[in-house]
């Protein structure tokens, strides 16, 4: 029943959601174009850099543009499906969210299904993207790599969510958080465009271990491109590479235990 | 009708200072963001020193710009970039939104100057946050420091490229007395002058058939020319023709600035505000 009723309601919230994408075509048209030239001009910068210096240890324009592809797919999908979960903070602020709370569904689930404009536009770019670069960096698809990306993709996705869910839970204490998830979200797109291997040993743990960002492209890109297991310091076997699926969900598992324990503790900022 | 048409008022600097004086005060408020650009500014630093390392490690230097210059030239970039890359006429923005630039109209002020002397002091306050960058980027990432002529050239340059860079975004803001939603086109505008403008990656670096384009651009005025001076890949003989340049582009940018200013006020009187 309840399982039901939440999917009627995610299916009214996408109804909504391309209604509104209708109803504001210049400002669709705009924001897209804005999305095109994120990406277009994060791989110009890396095939610029690449065109003169020909190797960042032993990555070159192609397999680094394989590495940003992976990022992008995984980094879109959830933007497309989760991006209404870094607004709680602003539904806490303005006392919005206090009305999740008193309905009989769960609240994690109608924030996430608070309509706006979402559209999968940033997704349809990615997969495109993604196919082109897999077939330029010559990756040898396999039934290995038929199976894995597309949970790759999605463990990466999940990754991204549970980040995002931990810095809106903060919210719950620091009414205001947009500081902190502009430092994380810096940390993620710009040190996911590169190599884990060019940082220093404190910083590949960070990445690895504590905020799991380098299983979003990194490990599987390693993994395919056949880039020596030793050219990182933390020595994991190339397999890691496929474990992403699995870091995702463990990752997700514990941000939604601290999304727990701060919503059982909420007060409300009063209103 | 005679006598209603106001007179035009006898210019002052002094409300002018007090207006920069004002900006600096709101600014201080937000305290949190200190944290940020600083934090931001450091991590930065240390990806790009990273980057620059991991390619010198393993290849020629393609340029005559050694490791340690080209990653001095990364670290003076982000510092320009805590003040340049602040919005300085957003509140030109703000106000055609909400309407209140109507009654700033009616004021005995000099409204486009009004709008500088807020963003230069916005930009003051930012620049206060210079002090513990350059600290750090001088003490940690140990950063080249030119000798005083050098120096003194580069500030000169850096601000013609703040002029460059007013103008710039005066004119972007000045589009929202026509279309109120530029947000996006902003964004936009702040990665192509990012890349295009040198602030990333020095234009040097760039492919040949690119550079050719991108020194059209009013880009490289505002990073590019006092950071390769800096860095010293623009040599003394050259100062006079790049500031020169920059000059040019400031007299450009503010004649199409007066344009669409004049034909936007028009337009807001025309409307009744």
């Amino acid at each position: 029943m309840q399982t039901r009723r939440m999917a009627n309601v995610y299916r009214q919230y996408w109804r909504i959601n391309i209604l509104t994408t209708l109803e504001y075509r210049e400002n669709f048209l705009i924001w897209f174009l804005f999305t095109f030239i994120y990406h277009g001009t994060a791989i110009a910068s890396l095939w610029i850099i690449l065109a003169q210096f020909p190797s960042m240890n032993g990555w070159s324009f192609r397999d680094m543009a394989f590495l940003y592809a992976l990022w992008m797919v995984a980094h879109a999908l959830h933007n497309t499906f989760f991006s209404t979960v870094a607004e709680i903070p602003d539904h806490i602020r303005d006392g919005e969210f206090d009305r999740l709370l008193v309905r009989p569904l769960d609240t994690l689930f109608q924030a996430i299904a608070t309509p706006g404009q979402v559209f999968p536009d940033e997704l349809i770019l990615a997969l495109l993207t993604f196919v082109a670069a897999t077939i330029y960096s010559g990756v040898h698809v396999d039934w290995t790599f038929v199976v894995f990306i597309p949970l790759i993709v999605a463990g990466g996705a999940l990754i991204d969510l549970g980040l995002n869910l931990i810095i809106s839970t903060a919210a719950f204490w620091f009414v205001k958080v947009d500081a902190l998830r502009w430092i994380f979200v810096q940390l993620e797109q710009e040190f996911t465009h590169y190599p884990l291997s060019i940082y220093s040993r404190a910083v590949q743990v960070l990445l690895t271990f504590v905020f799991p960002f380098a299983f979003m492209n990194y490990f599987p890109a390693a993994y395919f491109l056949h880039k020596p297991e030793d050219a990182h310091a933390l020595a994991l076997p190339a397999a890691a590479g496929l474990l992403s699926p699995l870091i995702g969900v463990v990752f997700v598992a514990v941000a939604y235990a601290f999304w727990r324990f701060g919503l059982n503790r909420y007060q409300g900022v009063g209103h | 009708m005679t006598g209603t048409v106001p007179r035009r008022p006898r210019f002052r600097i002094q409300p002018y200072i007090e207006f920069a004086k004002k900006a600096m005060a709101r600014e201080g408020t937000y305290r949190f963001d200190v944290f940020t650009t600083v934090g931001s500014f450091v991590v930065r630093l240390y990806l790009l020193r990273m980057v620059w390392t991991a390619l010198y490690a393993h290849n020629a230097a393609p340029v005559d710009l050694s490791r340690h210059e080209i990653i001095t030239y990364s670290a003076v970039a982000l510092l320009m970039g805590i003040v340049m890359d602040i919005d300085q006429t957003r509140a030109l923005h703000d106000k055609l939104h909400d309407g209140s630039i109507a009654t700033d109209f009616m004021k005995p002020i000099i409204v486009p100057l009004y709008f500088f002397a807020d963003g230069t002091g916005e930009v003051l306050f930012h620049a206060a946050l210079l002090i513990p960058s350059i600290l750090i980027a001088l003490l940690i990432f140990n950063i080249i420091v030119p000798p005083p002529m050098v120096l003194a050239a580069f500030f000169v340059s850096f601000l013609l490229g703040y002029l460059v860079g007013f103008f710039l975004n005066f004119i972007l803001n000045c589009t929202a007395f026509w279309t109120l939603e530029i947000s996006a086109v902003q964004l936009i505008v702040t990665w192509l002058t990012d890349l295009l403008g040198g602030e990333l990656i020095p234009l040097i670096l760039f492919p040949a058939f690119l550079q050719q384009f991108i020194y059209a651009l009013p880009f490289a005025a505002m990073f590019s020319t006092p950071l390769l001076i800096y860095v010293r890949q623009i040599p003394p003989a050259r100062y006079l023709e790049v500031m020169g340049l920059q000059v040019a582009w400031i007299v450009v940018l503010g004649i199409v600035s007066t344009v669409m200013w004049r034909a936007g006020a028009r337009r807001v009187v025309v409307q009744g505000g």
